[in-house]
């Protein structure tokens, strides 16, 4: 058996090598017996070979357990690291959604006026960020055309704000094509990271009529959960507190 | 003891958790990009090189030809160096599918694995030896329910640029004599 095979003792489980506890006593590439340098015991190769420490012979490459552990910890601290940034990131997220004013900013529309998102206080917001080259926008964008047909009467305002780097020309045609019917507004990024950086679309936020988010959809949802989010919108109340807006985001990059 | 015997598999597992922790963080889509052997390359000839690209699992990238007017199609961008003209990109043929938000509309994607196939023309002035060839995939990721703003993805390359081969220039004088 060649020395190489030697890796661990089979009573202490500690790692055999030249250098601390393993005892060649034969030839310089064979040995007839072993001893541990850790606990003494001393054993026949055959002790420690195949299957006597679960391995195949195989298997039992050059393990350091020192570099194990220390493999471990990192690949622990990068579990950890992984989860608690995911955790933050969703506390975020809620914390936008819980977040009593909406972020206030005002972007300029495809008619080329500037609409204030405080100037609609008093309404029902349905802040939706989509893009032209979004495929689910696509499919919601009807939707909402519809709803803001069956509930704008009742106060609701649907807003979309286009996060696409298309000019404007191709904006307005997409939205000509959908039949839109609500205002639709060329996003900045800024409006964008305000709102917790929109990474994916479609994203539609929903404000209550005293300014505040009540609701959030990430992604395409069905037609139902929209409408649920807009009464939860159209519910609230104007509130003495919300009279005086935020802040305003002024359409600038 | 026998734990001994599992720590590696363990510590693989414990990092493919923290693996998908990390992509669950962001769950941003991605798109890799795989290392290309040395490509060698004779001047004044054409090589084709075959670049593989491999598309997240659970997304799907708009294909070079989608079928929309509006969809971001896929598309390679090389910046070579002088004298190293780009011929032809050829590009896959998309994925014919339909996804839960477009169910009436099939959409040509790429997903999992795909190669896109450039040619390279080294020309005659050409210093033979290695070249790096840089560029970029513009693509734009969705999934099922969302999209994600387009991204890109570095490509690079090496090239190693010969000689061309010696042509045989059929020489009267020489030709072969029948002697009967």
């Amino acid at each position: 058996m060649k020395i190489e095979e030697f890796q661990f003792c089979p009573k202490c489980g500690v790692r055999l090598s030249q250098n601390a506890g393993l005892s060649p006593e034969g030839a310089s590439n064979t040995v007839s017996s072993v001893t541990c340098g850790a606990c003494g015991a001393t054993f026949q190769p055959s002790d420690v070979a195949e299957g006597a420490l679960g391995l195949p012979a195989g298997a039992r490459g050059n393990r350091n357990p020192l570099a194990l552990v220390v493999v471990a910890v990192v690949a622990a601290a990068m579990l950890y690291f992984g989860m608690h940034m995911s955790r933050r990131s969703a506390d975020a997220q809620s914390l936008i959604m819980r977040a009593s004013p909406a972020p206030d900013f005002t972007l300029e529309s495809l008619d080329g006026k500037n609409l204030r998102l405080s100037d609609l206080r008093g309404k029902a917001v349905l802040l939706n960020f989509w893009a032209t080259w979004c495929g689910p926008c696509k499919i919601e964008t009807p939707w909402l055309v519809e709803l803001q047909n069956q509930y704008g009467a009742q106060g609701l305002q649907v807003i979309g704000v286009a996060m696409d780097d298309s000019g404007k020309d191709d904006i307005a045609k997409f939205a000509k094509d959908m039949g839109v019917n609500y205002p639709v507004l060329l996003g900045k990024e800024a409006v964008g990271d305000a709102y917790g950086g929109v990474p994916a679309l479609p994203e539609s936020f929903f404000i209550g009529r005293d300014g505040k988010i009540v609701d959030k959809i990430i992604g395409l949802k069905g037609k139902g959960e929209i409408e649920d989010s807009i009464k939860k919108a159209l519910d609230t109340q104007v509130s003495a507190s919300s009279a005086s807006p935020p802040a305003v985001l002024q359409a600038q990059k | 003891m026998y734990l001994r015997g599992h720590k590696t598999r363990l510590i693989w597992v414990l990092a493919l958790f923290a693996g998908t922790a990390f992509a669950q963080t962001g769950k941003a889509p991605s798109v890799s990009f795989a290392a290309v052997p040395l490509v060698t390359a004779p001047r004044a000839a054409q090589t084709m090189v075959n670049l593989n690209f491999r598309v997240a699992s659970g997304f799907h990238i708009n294909s070079n030809t989608p079928k929309d007017e509006f969809l971001i199609p896929t598309a390679l961008k090389m910046d070579l160096p002088t004298d190293i003209v780009l011929g032809k990109i050829a590009y896959p043929d998309g994925q014919n599918l339909t996804f839960p938000f477009s169910p009436d509309q099939q959409l040509s994607v790429y997903s999992g694995d795909f190669t896109i196939a450039v040619a390279v023309h080294p020309l005659l002035s050409v210093t033979p030896g290695k070249y790096v060839m840089h560029g970029v995939l513009r693509y734009q990721a969705c999934d099922n329910a969302q999209c994600f703003p387009p991204k890109t993805v570095p490509v690079s390359f090496d090239v190693k640029v010969v000689k061309e081969p010696a042509t045989h220039h059929a020489n009267p004088a020489q030709s072969p004599h029948v002697h009967n």
